[in-house]
């Protein structure tokens, strides 16, 4: 399987990847997509020959072989992995994907197939979770000098591998449908029987119960059992009023107007926002989850000077202004700023500023008590 | 003669070592892991031989789960034989060349994927779509039809994809029967409705049989067809067990498995045992 070949990849959120096919069909007719980025980075030195020559100065000797990520399906620039090939010849990525859209699926899948995987992306809570399971190889920071690119409170908050992007869980919903403003939780729960079938959750437990936990005021990372049995039934107490849950596609519902409430993630939101402009973005006041991805190098992997020297390529602001675009992510480099698309960069929802991250609490990894989560989860779904 | 019996042994070798690798050594593996214990920390498993992921599967939470699915399995089977008779009777009654012609249109939905399939219904079903559409227009219902994510559109999407699953064998006894019965039947004074229900509908139950259990089974375990018609709203049993092996829990997720095996070997054998006891 090559970078092309991630049929079997799911997923986390497969609308992304259509969403964005369809924004980059729009931009290319409009003739001013990828290749006039491309030609700007060119012009400024940032293209793939001056990437091989940055990495040539921090390695004893060109990388060889193929490493194995597991990531998300489509959830690279669209011209990232042509251009590493080109960079570094000797070097390759493969992709690969799983059929779980959770982010707690990742290590049990590393730890089942070791020598498998090279790499793979993941959450905080992910990567918490792959220390316990002993399963991260830390990195040599000295070849990836392009982590400097990389704002400082994410490479502190992601030390064990490189940062990819952030995002929050928040509300969207249809401004035109719904007679009333929505700033919180409370909003979402208080609204719930008059708009009955027409409000949509996030089918991942982290996000969804983590919602449920803001909306009485406690941490998303609380393992407080009188804490949880409160989400729990707060969320019983909504489920009837649910038309589904949804890992993907969440937005598509509001644009159609199916849906008029959402919980949703912010960049999905933006998307939808694109297509119907009366789609509005809220971050709750009473706070919402936050999730910081990012790549990181399986134990003992064999192709560690590969994947340095892809992670290294990956910071480049160009090519990670096109992981930007390419996704619509919320991005955690303002390296990257003058090659992103000014529809994603001053998107309201995706902007990262103090104010908004004073008010998310990122998801971190609960050891044991992430079966806690897992049977409430089941509870939730079989009640 | 002992050089062609070998000869022979040679030409099962391909399908038996490919069972033993893709079926009967998995199937030994998950066996084993539903009686070991693992740690949700570590991911480390030990084979202590414990009964415990067993007795999980007694909460209610996932006694629910398999209720739930029987029923449904149960229900859509039924759906699946109300529909598939009828059409299978239909097909074995035409011309040679028409049946030809109408087998292949009950084959067509195979030849594209089961996943798009699914997704094909969504559309179908979704408010404002052109079901809704179509009711409305023949003036049967008015207003948002709210199929999409129901039990109903679960039990739609079953019944719509296992279909072709039923009608095969059922058409496969119907033409098999030797219609000198059915004119027998005719002669000695029975009615049609009286020569259908004690000569051809016992003559097609063995179709009936085999269609009941290849639609039955893998219903029972159904998780794509809830998650994207149902909008996951609901814990079925093979959703359960993807969850499980989704966060690692191989041996919980193992013994929810086998369980289910159990209960469609139990069913099975059953069928079994009531077939052999039917006067011939």
């Amino acid at each position: 399987m090559d970078d092309q070949q991630q049929a079997r990849f799911p997923t986390a959120h497969p609308s992304r990847r259509l969403r964005r096919r369809e924004l980059l069909e729009r931009a290319a007719q409009l003739g001013v997509a990828l290749p006039a980025l491309s030609a700007l980075g060119a012009a400024c030195g940032g293209g793939s020959g001056s990437s091989a020559s940055s990495a040539g100065s921090t390695a004893s000797a060109p990388p060889t072989g193929t490493a194995v990520l597991l990531n998300y399906d489509g959830w690279m620039g669209k011209s990232t992995m042509a251009e590493f090939r080109t960079a570094y010849p000797g070097a390759g990525l493969k992709q690969a994907s799983l059929s779980s859209i959770s982010s707690g699926a990742i290590v049990p899948a590393l730890k089942a197939n070791l020598r498998t995987y090279d790499a793979a992306l993941g959450d905080e809570a992910a990567v918490g979770q792959g220390l316990a399971a002993d399963v991260i190889q830390q990195l040599d920071w000295s070849k990836i000098p392009n982590i400097k690119n990389v704002d400082t409170k994410f490479r502190q908050a992601f030390p064990h591998g490189i940062p990819t992007d952030y995002g929050k869980t928040g509300i969207g919903y249809r401004a035109d449908l719904v007679s009333e403003d929505i700033t919180s939780w409370a909003d979402v729960w208080n609204l719930a029987e008059k708009y009955s079938n027409k409000i949509v959750f996030i089918d991942l437990d982290r996000d969804c119960i983590g919602s449920a936990l803001k909306y009485k005021g406690h941490s998303v990372n609380s393992t407080n059992q009188a804490e949880l049995d409160e989400a729990l039934q707060d969320l019983i107490t909504i489920k009837p009023h649910l038309q589904a849950l949804k890992s993907y596609n969440i937005g598509a519902g509001l644009v159609k107007g199916t849906s008029v409430i959402a919980m949703d993630w912010d960049y999905d939101v933006a998307l939808a926002q694109a297509e119907n402009p009366n789609i509005k973005w809220v971050l709750p006041t009473e706070g919402a989850s936050a999730y910081l991805e990012g790549f990181f190098a399986v134990k003992d992997t064999p192709h560690l000077d590969v994947l340095e020297a892809f992670f290294n390529f990956f910071l480049e602001p160009k090519q990670y202004g096109d992981f930007v675009n390419t996704t619509g992510t919320a991005f955690v480099s303002n390296a990257a700023t003058p090659y992103i698309k000014p529809s994603i960069k001053n998107n309201p929802a995706l902007i990262v500023d103090p104010a908004t991250l004073a008010n998310v609490e990122f998801e971190n990894y609960l050891g044991e008590a992430t079966a806690a989560y897992t049977k409430l989860w089941d509870e939730f779904k079989s009640a | 003669m002992r050089l062609r019996s070998w000869g022979r042994g040679l030409l099962v070798l391909p399908t038996v070592v490919w069972m033993l690798a893709f079926f009967a050594i998995p199937l030994g593996m998950v066996i084993l892991y539903s009686f070991s214990t693992i740690s949700l920390v570590t991911y480390n498993i030990s084979f202590g031989w414990t009964l415990a992921n067993y007795r999980q599967i007694h909460d209610p939470i996932y006694f629910d789960a398999l209720t739930r699915s029987l029923l449904l399995s149960i229900s859509t089977t039924f759906g699946c034989l109300l529909l598939g008779f009828p059409l299978a009777y239909f097909i074995s009654r035409q011309p040679r060349r028409a049946q030809r012609l109408l087998l292949v249109a009950v084959i067509v939905p195979f030849w594209s994927s089961f996943i798009v399939r699914t997704y094909a219904i969504v559309n179908l079903l979704d408010t404002g779509g052109p079901l809704q559409d179509l009711l409305h227009g023949l003036h049967i219902t008015s207003g948002p039809l709210n199929l999409l994510y129901t039990p109903k559109g679960i039990a739609i999407g079953i019944i719509y994809a296992y279909l072709p699953l039923m009608v095969l064998p059922i058409y496969v006894s119907l033409e098999r029967i030797d219609y000198a019965l059915i004119d027998a039947a005719n002669d000695l004074g029975a009615n049609a409705r009286r020569t259908f229900r004690r000569v051809t509908v016992p003559l097609a139950m063995p179709g009936v049989v085999v269609g009941c259990i290849i639609v039955g089974i893998p219903a029972l375990g159904e998780y794509v067809i809830p998650q994207i018609l149902g909008g996951d709203k609901t814990l079925m049993l093979g959703t359960a067990i993807s969850d499980q092996f989704a966060t690692g829990n191989w041996p919980f997720g193992s013994a929810i498995a086998v369980a289910l095996m159990v209960a469609m070997a139990a069913a099975l054998l059953v069928a079994r045992l009531a077939q052999r006891r039917e006067p011939a």
